[in-house]
């Protein structure tokens, strides 16, 4: 119990002074509703004199699992200060209107009603003109921002999708499992006996939930930390495996060789949760199929031997189980085929080890650049150990990531390391937040739509189940989102992949000889006219935007200038002129925002109601309360989103437009969008709404029974009971328990539930004509092009720094004040005194794409030829505003572009072409 | 040794640098919380992060001298706002709003022009593969012996009985800044706008409402625990009485500071060759005797000792309070949640 410290002798006006510093007049709960590795951190929020002070920690996560340790106090220095953003100076009060050139920033306030009824028109102008293609909508993941864009959902305009948007995707992950990121709750990590921190930065980007790495090695676990630099994550790491940039797979690979060549593997686990037992045809390198052996049997039906009978066997379909059987690993046998004729097959697993001898620990310590005995070492304590690879999105971010990220896989899958407590892979994973996104789907207000709803929703996955009695929850789910893409009933999301092919300048650029990865046998256009030919990708947006150009650019929450891999040079010169109308909401001004031509102030987090990304990581509904009124004229998104809404109704009337023809060729109606929306004005109100979508969570089982507005400001957050149906709680296949830390897939290894791969299995062949043309069919090394120009001294790595969220909280003068206060860039001592580059100097960073002016800032922790230029700066903060993401020149890999396979098709943010933009090659020039 | 300290317990603060990962928290928490909107104060962070090995702020505030050298005050430098580093305010209005376009970027407009509370940030020493480096968070040590209140000409600072706290009464503070000069951590600052000197105030605030100060209780790193040293329940007894893993910085500044640090580990450095050295210091033990003392060396044995028996399964109490199965038992008797105080 609390007891005080009594200050006796702290008396006087100085004392009292203090005292009153630390006082307040209402305190709320709070959170921040933004994309932070997704936070979900509970704080309290102080108000006095109708402003906020601070903030802290609510510490008030209660234990879940017995033996681990609790969540408390998850917060970071950006959220200790959040505050202070909402009266900072590039805080946005009133709408602006450009009335300069675009980019010198000369705006000028504008009512809301003109700033509408401009943007209204121009988006109906645009719908006349070219039609919905040409309303572009920027995707950002912040929930607090999403509500501004309604009009696309409720429109089905494009929007493009967050994966490639932001790059963050996980490819070898969706490549091997089929699913998103199947990741566990950060307290899980607490169980690991090895840790492996393998393209991730936890001590920078995961710093609220960190200490569980840290309490994982007080309990006797080991964390490895495998990083080109020594990074500030290796600190705490009992080794450093310092890879040579780009040669990961090489690593993994080489650990999967050991496993296998010293008997290592487990050999049930792969027999079962694996592709490795699976027969190949020799002749022509692709998988048995049912349709080879017998006439009318299955694409997918695929094949073992099984070494009991010495016979063919079909590989089950609808489970995992491998009783009674004993699938061959090894060996090559003759298989007739329908038409009489034989055929060599192998399992697969006979192939991979033929292809591991490329990977000797002694060959791939050269590629390494590290000794064959920390390789040997090291995968031996894998194979032992329960192992959790802690992986963030780094390594999709690399040209051949999607190899490295298999070659991750087949490491935990010869040894088991998947689906129980302590082992798995940790990437990013939000999950549904249900009740706001059916809300407008239900026939009218209140619980009992909610429960009608729900049942219908159940009643059609029955019937998509009917098809086939093998289909598991995940293939239903997956097969609906599928459904939702194509139909486009509520938005239109778009892989961008093609409009920034034809529309932004890339077609140019992907298709220079000087960029072309060896692996690609073709032109990159022939690739891209070949996956559009054979109808893998919707025309609807892969032929569009061969002939519509983008005329409305709209950005919620995001800056497209900061972040486009490609730079501001290519979009400004190809994309901008285009642009009649860009729309920019946000409660700062940004880069992108002084590009815009409105500018409309969102309210701050402490200013509207909201929720904070609902994770994987914590299955906490974390509530963000209105503590205070939006400043100036500033105004929720929510309520931004549908006043536009209204805008475009009102303004569609005036000129006699009733509908238009959405992507589909379907007539759209433009009256009655606010009444669908808000259920006939039964929900215009926020606090109504919110808390409609709270009662209803709790109705989909979401939330636990009873929970509401009300309950959630006693304790300010929540624990979730079910993944719910949106959102990637569905790739995690494995139930929440209320008493246990989560670990993802489980269903697969303790209900024996098949894969959403093309085999049902976790896919480490992938027999796709591309992939066999590329030589990809199975995880291997490929040194990463020399994208930048390769002549180059240096190859740049980032990532995520400690100070920001993306450029959110980078111009907070708090936040400056704790680092360099201006954007640098990290270079190795030793390489910095043979460049004459002394700590602090002014340096330029160029690329064949463009270049950025920045300080230097010398350590020994950087590896030579390296320099990790973290990213997030805005571009306004550096000389001449060009930043790092315009040294990148954003590369696609080809093989993004492949589909019509199995699980290679277009989900929403799922499999689909992401830039690449790790490994780029630069020089460093000293400025004078 | 001449001491003012007529305290009668004495409140301690514990950092583990194995779990400290330099995030600013504590910084931020503290600056917001007592200097953020005072003018005069901007360059004061009385609670800093930095890393070690490095310059730290004040720049080079190791050899600054102060505290006490044979038992007798030693009066050192006064460090300046500029060698503290930061202060710094942007030209926002000029960039957002000027209408210059590219010609104009966010720069500093006021602060220190050479320096920063943070400035050499993960730099660290060593040579590539094997560099080095950890975080040291660092505020006012309320030292048992504290050479500002013995350098003080006021009563001005004190030695609070019941916290042994050190404090300022400001409204008695003249600014002559001998405080500063004799404190050998660098740890106080002066005030130009108000010409008094100031420092961490241990929250003093927070205490008597029985919540724990703002670094500790927003450390979301779980590495820092406050309470007093003589309450066996607490987490500081344990580490610094008990299992004796928690030592002070520059213990031979002589002032008895009662921050403890539980030194860091570090991965096994590299031979020439390549291959791991397992038995090896990556970080010099040297270099950690210089700050933590000789002591450091039987400190870390017995973290390496406890840490291993964990690995083999078997329990370790130091492990489990290091740990820290529940974040509430890092605060000691301070323990209220702040959210329940309703103000009168």
């Amino acid at each position: 119990m609390a007891a005080p410290t009594r200050i006796d002798r702290a008396k006087g006006t100085w004392a009292d002074r203090y005292r009153k510093l630390w006082t307040w007049d209402e305190v709320h709960f709070g959170s921040h509703s933004v994309d932070c590795y997704p936070g979900g951190c509970s704080w309290r929020v102080f108000v006095k004199d109708g402003k906020i002070v601070r903030e802290e920690q609510a510490g008030l996560h209660p234990p879940i699992e017995p033996g681990i340790p609790d969540m408390n106090p998850m917060g970071c220095q950006k959220g200790a200060c959040w505050s202070h953003c909402h009266y900072s100076q590039d805080r946005v009060t009133h709408p602006l209107k450009r009335v300069g050139e675009r980019g010198k920033g000369e705006f000028e306030e504008v009512s809301w009603d003109e700033a509408l009824g401009d943007i209204a028109d121009g988006m109906l102008d645009a719908l006349e003109e070219q039609g919905p293609a040409s309303i572009v909508t920027l995707f950002t993941p912040e929930p607090g921002a999403a509500p501004a864009r309604v009009f696309s959902d409720v429109l089905g305009l494009p929007t493009t999708d967050g994966n490639a948007e932001f790059q963050d995707f996980s490819p070898g992950w969706h490549l091997t499992w089929g699913l998103y990121n199947p990741v566990s709750t950060m307290d899980d990590w607490f169980l690991a006996e090895l840790t492996l921190i393998w393209h991730a930065n936890p001590v920078y980007t995961n710093i609220h939930w960190y200490h569980y790495l840290a309490e994982s090695r007080y309990n006797g676990g080991e964390i490895v930390t495998i990083a080109p630099d020594y990074s500030p994550s290796a600190i705490h790491a009992d080794h450093h495996q310092p890879v040579r940039i780009g040669t990961d797979a090489a690593l993994a690979l080489s650990m999967c060789k050991v496993i296998i060549d010293g008997g290592l593997y487990k050999k049930q686990f792969v027999q079962e949760q694996t592709d490795l037992p699976l027969l190949i045809r020799k002749d022509d390198g692709r998988f048995l199929r049912g349709s080879d052996v017998t006439e009318g049997d299955l694409e997918d039906q695929f094949f073992w031997w099984d070494t009991l009978t010495g016979t063919l066997a079909p590989a089950p379909r609808g489970t995992l189980a491998t009783t009674g059987v004993d699938p061959a690993l090894e060996g090559s046998f003759s298989v007739m085929l329908k038409d009489g004729s034989t055929v060599e097959v192998e399992p697969v697993f006979a192939k991979l080890q033929r292809h591991l001898d490329d990977y000797t620990p002694e060959k791939a310590g050269e590629i390494c650049e590290i000794h064959p005995d920390n390789i040997r070492a090291l995968a031996r304590k894998v194979a032992t150990r329960k192992t959790k690879i802690f992986i963030g999105w780094n390594s999709g971010k690399y040209y051949h990531g999607d190899l490295m990220e298999r070659s991750m896989a087949l490491l935990l899958g010869l040894t088991g390391n998947w689906g129980k407590k302590g082992t798995g892979t940790r990437s990013w994973a939000i999950m549904g937040y249900d009740g706001e996104a059916f809300m407008s789907e239900k026939e009218g207000p209140g619980q009992e739509a909610a429960q009608k709803l729900i049942a219908g929703m159940i009643a059609m996955r029955r019937l998509v189940a009917q098809s086939d009695p093998t289909m598991t929850t995940e293939m239903v789910q997956n097969r609906i989102a599928c459904m939702a893409a194509e139909i486009g009933g509520v938005g239109f999301p778009m892989p961008p992949a093609f409009m920034w092919y034809y529309q932004y300048g890339y077609k140019e650029r992907w298709n220079d000889p000087e960029n072309l990865d060896p692996s690609m046998k073709r032109s990159f256009d022939e690739y891209v006219e070949e996956a559009i030919e054979k109808g893998w990708w919707d025309a609807r947006y892969a032929k569009t935007y061969q002939t519509v150009e983008p005329r409305v650019l709209f950005e919620s929450g995001g800056n497209v200038l900061r972040r486009q891999r490609g730079g501001q040079k290519l979009l400004l010169k190809n994309l901008w002129p285009k642009l009649k109308l860009i729309v920019s909401v946000d409660y700062r001004l940004t880069t992108t925002g002084l590009y815009s031509d409105y500018v409309l102030p969102a309210a701050q987090h402490y200013e509207k109601l909201g929720h904070s990304m609902p994770s994987v990581h914590h299955l906490n509904f974390v509530l963000c309360d209105e503590a205070v009124e939006p400043l100036g004229e500033s105004l929720p998104d929510a309520e931004i989103g549908v006043l536009l809404l209204e805008k475009i109704e009102e303004r569609a009337k005036a000129r006699g437009m009733k509908e238009f023809k959405d992507l589909s060729g379907n007539p759209r109606s433009l009256e009655g969008l606010v009444d669908r929306l808000t259920q006939g004005g039964a929900l215009r109100d926020r606090e109504r709404a919110f808390d409609e979508g709270i009662r209803d969570n709790a109705v989909y089982g979401v939330l636990p029974k009873g929970t509401t507005l009300e309950t959630l400001r006693e304790k300010g957050s929540v624990r979730f009971t079910n993944w719910g149906m949106v959102g990637h709680g569905q790739s995690q296949g494995s139930t929440i328990k209320p008493d246990e830390v989560h670990n993802a897939l489980r269903w697969h290894t303790e209900d024996k539930v098949p894969y959403d791969t093309l085999v049902r299995r976790a896919q480490y062949y992938i027999d796709h004509e591309w992939f066999l043309e590329a030589g990809e069919e199975l995880p291997t090394h490929k040194e990463p092009p020399h994208h930048g120009g390769s002549g180059r001294r240096f190859e740049m790595t980032s990532g995520h720094n400690r100070w920001s969220i993306h450029s959110m909280n980078m111009t907070n003068d708090v936040i400056l004040n704790t680092h360099r206060g201006e954007p640098f860039v990290f270079i190795n001592d030793r390489d910095a005194a043979e460049l004459g580059i002394e700590n602090g100097d002014q340096v330029k960073l160029v690329s064949d794409a463009g270049d950025s002016k920045m300080a230097a800032k010398l350590t020994p922790s950087c590896r030579p030829g390296q320099v990790i230029l973290y990213n997030g700066f805005e571009p306004y903060m550096h000389k001449d505003w060009y930043s790092q993401a315009d040294l990148e020149p954003g590369h696609v890999k080809h093989l993004g572009f492949a589909a019509g396979y199995g699980h290679l098709q277009y989900r929403p943010l799922s499999w689909q072409p992401i830039p690449a933009d790790r490994a780029v090659r630069v020089d460093v020039e000293k400025l004078s | 040794m001449a001491t003012r300290n007529g305290s009668k317990r004495q409140l301690a603060w514990v950092f583990d640098l194995n779990k400290c990962i330099g995030c600013q928290t504590c910084s931020v928490a503290c600056k917001v919380l007592w200097t953020q909107e005072e003018k005069g104060a901007e360059h004061e962070w009385w609670m800093t992060v930095n890393t070690a090995p490095g310059r730290g702020t004040p720049k080079d505030w190791e050899g600054m001298g102060g505290g006490y050298e044979g038992g007798k005050l030693k009066l050192g430098h006064k460090p300046t706002a500029e060698e503290f580093g930061s202060g710094w305010t942007y030209n926002y209005d000029e960039v957002l709003r000027g209408g210059h376009g590219r010609s104009k970027h966010l720069e500093k407009v006021s602060g220190s022009k050479s320096w920063g509370m943070n400035w050499d940030e993960d730099e660290g020493g060593g040579e590539f593969p094997n560099a080095y480096f950890f975080y040291l968070p660092r505020l006012c040590n309320h030292c048992t012996d504290p050479p500002c209140v013995e350098s003080c000409p006021t009563t001005a600072l004190f030695k609070e009985e019941g916290s042994g706290l050190v404090l300022r009464n400001e409204d008695e503070c003249q600014g002559n800044e001998r405080c500063a000069q004799a404190c050998p951590y660098k740890k106080i600052y002066f005030n130009e706008a108000r010409g008094i000197s100031q420092h961490c105030i241990g929250c003093f605030p927070r205490l008597e409402q029985g919540v724990a100060p703002a670094c500790v209780r927003q450390c979301p790193g779980r590495a820092a625990f406050v309470g007093f040293l003589d309450d066996e329940g607490s987490s500081v007894h344990k580490l610094v009485e008990k299992w004796k893993v928690a030592l002070p910085l520059h213990p031979e500044f002589g002032t008895k500071p009662n921050v403890y640090y539980v030194p860091p580990l570090s991965p096994a450095p590299l031979r020439e060759d390549g291959s791991f050295d397992e038995g090896g210091a990556r970080i010099p033990p040297s270099y950690l005797e210089e700050l933590f003392g000789a002591k450091v060396h039987g400190a870390l044995d017995v973290v390496r000792t406890e840490l291993e028996k964990k690995r083999r399964g078997q329990d370790s109490e130091l492990m489990d309070a290091l740990i820290l199965y529940r974040w509430k038992d890092a605060l000691g008797h301070l323990d209220r949640d702040p959210g329940e105080i309703v103000w009168s």
